[in-house]
């Protein structure tokens, strides 16, 4: 009766066998392509160095005035451009500006990479229901995926820093951009298609003209829900060396220092209510911009 | 929660052997394993080799090293502590021997518990003159900095940890920063070994912080860096180990003492053979890394580990036991 109680499993010999084997083929994958790997993803990382060099070495006023700048064009809206300057200057007060340069300079890149990876992605996914079933459980195991067990064979592959950092952020921000994307065109009414159908709208036509448009708001408020959670990566990103706020969150946990903890924590929280206020106010004015258009 | 864990088993082992053994020769005999590989692996080959070639009843209960030792020293139980990291809580060790609780045995780890800043040995090997850290500063090509070529890099461990506030105390005492190097926060033990196993498998140029006995030291041979001068107390007590001290000086990082701790009861009952044993019994951290990259890579249990060190080495432990213990030792293999 002894199957019973215990599930029959894999004899312990076999299964260890496997493990190494899984491992060493991986070893031998990261001696064989890590340089070449590395060496795809490098401009990637000197576009990340140059964006937090630039980010971190100019001076702080302009930079202050650039994201303020930034605020005012895409929300034409001075509450939220005074809230971004306030925060942004109580942050540099508490001596946090340069962290939070470094974590912005990183949300910025994870997040256009995001969407210009994602919403091809999920525009082929609206297309065609067969990359639909195939690209949703991809989508599924990024989201729940615990990141330390793809981390680990990515630091091995590229080492500690800022690319596996990027890499972390995008697989598990990148979802929501996809399916958002997803769902926004394939929201579109069918009769609106039809009519422009009856124009004789070429496919590329009823893409940019009739489905991206009117998919907008969905696919506005993915990207916002992408930026969210690159933030809310912060944290695990610096535990693979990334710099920024994340690095003193780490330490105020190792050491109990929780004043230290709640400062950065509210850093965190302050840029990802400026970057959400923002693309939210954008959003809406494009939105705004179409309707008058058509109207 | 650990601790509480801990010291139920404890309780309950006490429980259980508490009275026993009374016996002639060792009897019952209580091994506390700690929740790290070399202590886990280290238990395992004493309960092997007492059980085997003494003929005892040995146990492991599982314990971690505070609670452990005060329980040996407040109520007599266990009856062994393999790898006891006196160094932790000595006012604990040393009361103890004095009030007559404990007896210490061997300094199981000969070399001791070694931290510090090691570099890969495929590198030492290709440069032979590099062996202080004063050395290294003077090559930052060596070990590039993935983020800017330009400059060395010195990985450091998560923030937190005492030998990362070392670390960057040692950094700032040998000019790091202007022997153009950088203090690489890695985030995380995971981030560390990574990187180091990243260096390693492509034979890379690395150098950080690190710690033996280790099962990776075991599977990647490093080599620890000389400090270049001799070790001074005052001044680690004083600034290398203070993280907000601003003019830390040159100092060599001690050696934490590892020693197997015996409870005097047990030391009296137990008989000479047995004593005998676990005051020879001691192995270097090179021939524990490997025990514990084996483990690793065969995903072993302190069991396994001991076993394969029994066949693997009889001519050590043939020197700590009596030569009817090792017939009976082998017997069982």
């Amino acid at each position: 009766m002894d199957w019973l109680f215990s599930f029959p499993h894999m004899d312990d010999a076999s299964l260890r066998d496997l493990k190494k084997a899984i491992d060493e083929g991986f070893r031998g994958f990261t001696r064989a392509y890590g340089d070449g790997l590395e060496a795809i993803f490098e401009p990637l990382q000197h576009f990340l160095i140059w964006s937090e060099r630039f980010m971190t070495q100019t001076p702080w006023p302009i930079i202050l005035l650039l994201i303020a700048a930034v605020a005012w064009f895409a929300s034409r809206n001075w509450k939220i451009v005074a809230g971004t300057v306030v925060t942004l200057l109580l942050i540099g007060y508490f001596d946090m500006w340069d962290d939070t340069m470094k974590t912005v300079s990183m949300i910025f890149v994870c997040t256009v990479l995001s969407i210009v990876v994602g919403i091809p992605i999920g525009i082929a996914m609206s297309r065609s229901d067969r990359v639909q079933n195939i690209v949703n459980p991809v989508l599924d195991v990024m989201q729940t995926m615990p990141s330390f067990v793809y981390l680990i064979p990515v630091v091995m592959l590229l080492g500690i820093g800022k690319v596996p950092g990027l890499i972390a952020v995008v697989i598990y921000a990148i979802p929501p951009m996809i399916r958002l994307t997803n769902l926004g065109i394939r929201l579109v009414d069918k009769d609106v298609l039809e009519a422009a159908d009856a124009f004789g709208s070429s496919n590329w036509q009823k893409l940019k003209n009739v489905q991206m448009p009117l998919a907008l708001p969905t696919i506005m408020a993915g990207t916002n829900q992408t930026i969210m959670m690159a933030l809310a990566m912060v944290v695990i990103a610096s535990m693979i060396g990334v710099q920024g706020l994340g690095q003193p969150v780490l330490k105020a946990i190792s050491n109990q220092y929780f004043t230290l903890g709640i400062f950065n924590g509210l850093a965190i929280v302050g840029i990802a209510i400026i970057f959400d206020r923002v693309s939210q106010a954008f959003g809406a004015r494009l939105q705004k911009h179409r309707e008058v258009v058509h109207g | 929660m650990k601790e509480l864990f801990a010291s139920t088993c404890l309780a309950a082992a006490m429980l259980t052997f508490g009275n026993a053994a009374q016996a002639a020769n060792c009897g019952d005999v209580t091994i506390a394993s700690m929740n790290w590989q070399s202590a886990e692996v280290l238990a395992s080959l004493d309960k092997f080799i007492l059980n085997e070639g003494y003929g005892c009843n040995a146990e492991i209960i599982q314990g971690d090293t505070v609670p452990t030792i005060t329980s040996m020293t407040e109520k007599g139980q266990p009856d062994i502590a393999p790898e006891g990291w006196v160094d932790l809580l000595p006012d604990v060790v040393n009361a103890g021997v004095a009030n007559g609780k404990l007896v210490v045995a061997s300094t199981v780890l000969t070399d001791g518990a070694v931290q510090g800043w090691w570099m890969p040995k495929y590198l030492a090997d290709a440069h032979p003159d590099v062996k202080t850290i004063d050395d290294v500063l003077k090559h930052p090509e060596l070990f590039p900095d993935p983020e800017d070529k330009s400059k060395g890099a010195i990985h450091n461990g998560p923030q937190g940890w005492g030998g990362t506030v070392v670390t960057s105390q040692l950094y700032k005492a040998y000019g790091g920063e202007a022997a153009n190097f950088t203090l690489v926060d890695t985030g995380s033990a995971a981030g560390l070994d990574g990187s180091i196993a990243k260096a390693y498998e492509r034979k890379e140029g690395w150098v950080g912080y690190y710690w033996a006995p280790t099962a990776l030291l075991g599977k990647y041979d490093m080599v620890k860096l000389d400090y270049g001068v001799p070790y001074d107390a005052a001044e680690w007590k004083r600034c290398n180990t203070v993280a907000d001290c601003p003019d830390p000086k040159k100092n060599e990082w001690p050696k934490d003492t590892v020693q197997t701790l015996v409870t005097k009861a047990f030391s009296e009952r137990a008989g000479e053979d047995v004593m005998g044993y676990l005051n020879k019994r001691a192995w270097s951290n090179d021939t524990v890394n490997k025990l514990m990259a084996w483990m690793t890579d065969n995903q072993a249990s302190g069991d396994d580990g001991a076993k394969h060190f029994l066949e693997e080495n009889e001519a050590m432990w043939k020197e700590w036991v009596s030569p009817e213990a090792a017939e009976k030792i082998k017997a069982a293999l």
